[in-house]
């Protein structure tokens, strides 16, 4: 169109908050065993510049890490439970997964055969006290060869229904956002950042020395991480999505397709020996759950793998749009959401029972020719915004305010703009015998202040 | 899909946005230094604080709106 294709490496150095020491001085995170290396790599981004047609407009989600604060209150237990009984706030939002461990075994060779096995279930019961029926699922375990088609008749009640303090999106509009975005047909010129992600996080899998007979790709889509991998590493891999138009495969391996919600992962417990997810993670409404979900499908040594969005991201649109609409309208709507501080995210895994935790955050910066040019692609990623407060519609005369403005706060000097991605990785592992404990308490041998008179340990 | 409607339309203004846009340079460029102007100092951003600006650069850009359309 009008502009040229902009390849730029971006400088990764910005960022020197992530210091190992001042996160021990957080008392929130406590699992001693979690450090923090900051990955700093210089990345190349492909900016395909496109403008597509966009007739909504992009909000970014608005969500509050208080959510997860008052999270620790819920037992695990839940998961196995039918009566929820007592905590009934949360109730509906677990029937669905409950129902799923116990008639949905994944066992025989009947899913790991390569016939197309379909399946729909009725995962609806009654539970505590309340005599609705709660959730009905459908669950479509498709063949191998992705994509199927598949009609979105899932009548699953969303989230979307009970609007707790832990229902920030509205997943059926994600779900349809994100088919409409796989169903374009140059939808693969937005797919840069998930590539770039992707293959970061299969960098992450190589550094694990081991090869993982079953994986778990959650939010996978069109195989951004498993494109990257081998059939040495992994043999074999499952791969869902919330919608049916992205899932697809391009990967060598052998891939069953699964149209499931990250947030209600339809597997049995101990069931993979890695689980990867690479932004998609960012679009959940009740994260430690989903994190705890994950925890239980793994097997016991087995390894979780992931990347969100998360810190800052889209700062500099989110700035934008609130001095824009501030000065035009007199207020401002969310448009981008506070995100997972990677501060949060070592404890969000602790608390939902990962060990020897890795956490790291890279910093990615985009550049566009302008603002119209950023909300558009990231509406191509699917990535609008789908709080359920969001507003539904962004003023004219805001949007060229915000224009000017953005360009004129982080424009750089030939006429682009960037937009920061903070992409946040994290490790964890799901603890088993044979992984390194922390030595006792008071069992070392020699002090810290005698460090340099300490020998080397002869090889 | 069919003809014209009200999204195609929208997007058919969203496409021509950045090079209208392009052609209001200079009135943006006013307009955004008036706005991050509030954000150094103890000021603070409200309403209508740079409307003359922004008009500016509103009438620029329809101006230019019309002149695409003949």
């Amino acid at each position: 169109m009008f502009y040229n294709e902009r390849i730029r490496s971006s400088s990764m150095f910005s960022k020197e908050r992530i210091r190992s020491s001042s996160m021990f001085s957080e008392e929130r995170i406590r699992s001693s065993s979690m450090f923090y290396n900051e990955r700093m790599r210089s990345s190349s981004m492909f900016y395909n510049e496109r403008i597509g047609s966009s007739s909504m407009f992009y909000n970014e989600r608005i969500g509050s890490s208080s959510m997860f604060s008052d999270e620790r209150i819920r037992s695990s237990s839940m998961f196995y439970n039918e009566r929820i009984g007592s905590s009934s706030m949360f109730s509906d939002e677990r029937i669905g997964s409950s129902s799923m461990f116990s008639d949905e075994r994944i066992r025989s060779s009947s899913m790991f055969s390569d016939e197309p096995v379909q399946r729909s279930q009725d995962g609806g019961r009654p539970h505590g006290g309340e005599t609705a029926m709660i959730s009905r699922r459908l669950l479509r375990l498709l063949p191998a060869a992705c994509p199927a088609p598949s009609p979105g008749s899932g009548s699953r009640r969303t989230s979307g229904s009970s609007r707790g303090s832990m229902n920030v999106f509205d997943r059926e509009m994600k779900r349809r956002q994100r088919r409409w975005a796989g169903s374009l047909q140059d939808t693969h010129l937005f797919d840069y950042l998930r590539d770039e992600v992707g293959g970061r996080v299969a960098d992450r899998v190589y550094d694990v020395a081991r090869t993982f007979p079953l994986a778990l790709d959650l939010g996978g889509g069109k195989s951004h991480i498993a494109e990257h991998l081998s059939k040495e590493v992994v043999e074999r891999l499952f791969l869902t999505d919330v919608s049916e138009k992205t899932l697809r495969r391009r990967t060598d391996i052998p891939t069953h397709c699964v149209l499931a919600d990250e947030e209600f992962l339809p597997f049995p417990e101990n069931t993979f020996d890695l689980v990867v997810s690479s932004l998609s993670l960012h679009w959940i409404n009740d994260l430690p759950a989903a994190l705890r979900q994950i925890h239980q499908v793994l097997k016991p040594d087995g390894v979780f793998i992931g990347a969100m969005v998360g810190g800052e991201t889209l700062y500099e649109l989110r700035c934008s749009l609130q001095l824009a609409e501030t000065e035009r309208e007199g207020g401002f709507s969310p448009h981008v959401s506070p995100y997972t501080a990677v501060t949060d995210l070592g404890n969000l895994l602790g608390q939902a029972g990962f060990n020897m935790l890795t956490v790291d955050i890279d910093d990615v910066q985009v550049h566009y020719p302008g603002l119209t040019e950023v909300m558009t692609d990231l509406q191509g990623m699917g990535e609008s915004n789908c709080a359920w407060n969001r507003k539904s519609l962004l003023h004219r005369d805001s949007m060229l305010a915000a224009a000017a403005i953005y360009k004129e706060m982080y424009g750089n000097e030939d006429g682009s703009v960037p937009a920061t991605f903070d992409i946040l990785y994290m490790i964890g592992w799901k603890p088993h015998e044979s992984q390194a404990k922390p030595a006792k308490r008071g069992s070392a041998t020699s002090s810290f202040r005698n460090l340099s008179e300490i020998k080397p340990p002869s090889p | 899909m069919s003809g014209s409607n009200v999204r195609t339309r929208s997007r058919e203004k969203l496409r021509a946005f950045p090079e209208l846009f392009a052609q209001c340079s200079a009135e943006a460029t006013v307009y955004g230094k008036c706005v991050a102007a509030t954000t150094t100092g103890r000021q603070e951003l409200k309403k209508d604080m740079c409307a003359k600006e922004f008009e500016a650069l509103k009438t620029c850009f329809t101006n230019a709106a019309k002149k695409r359309v003949k």
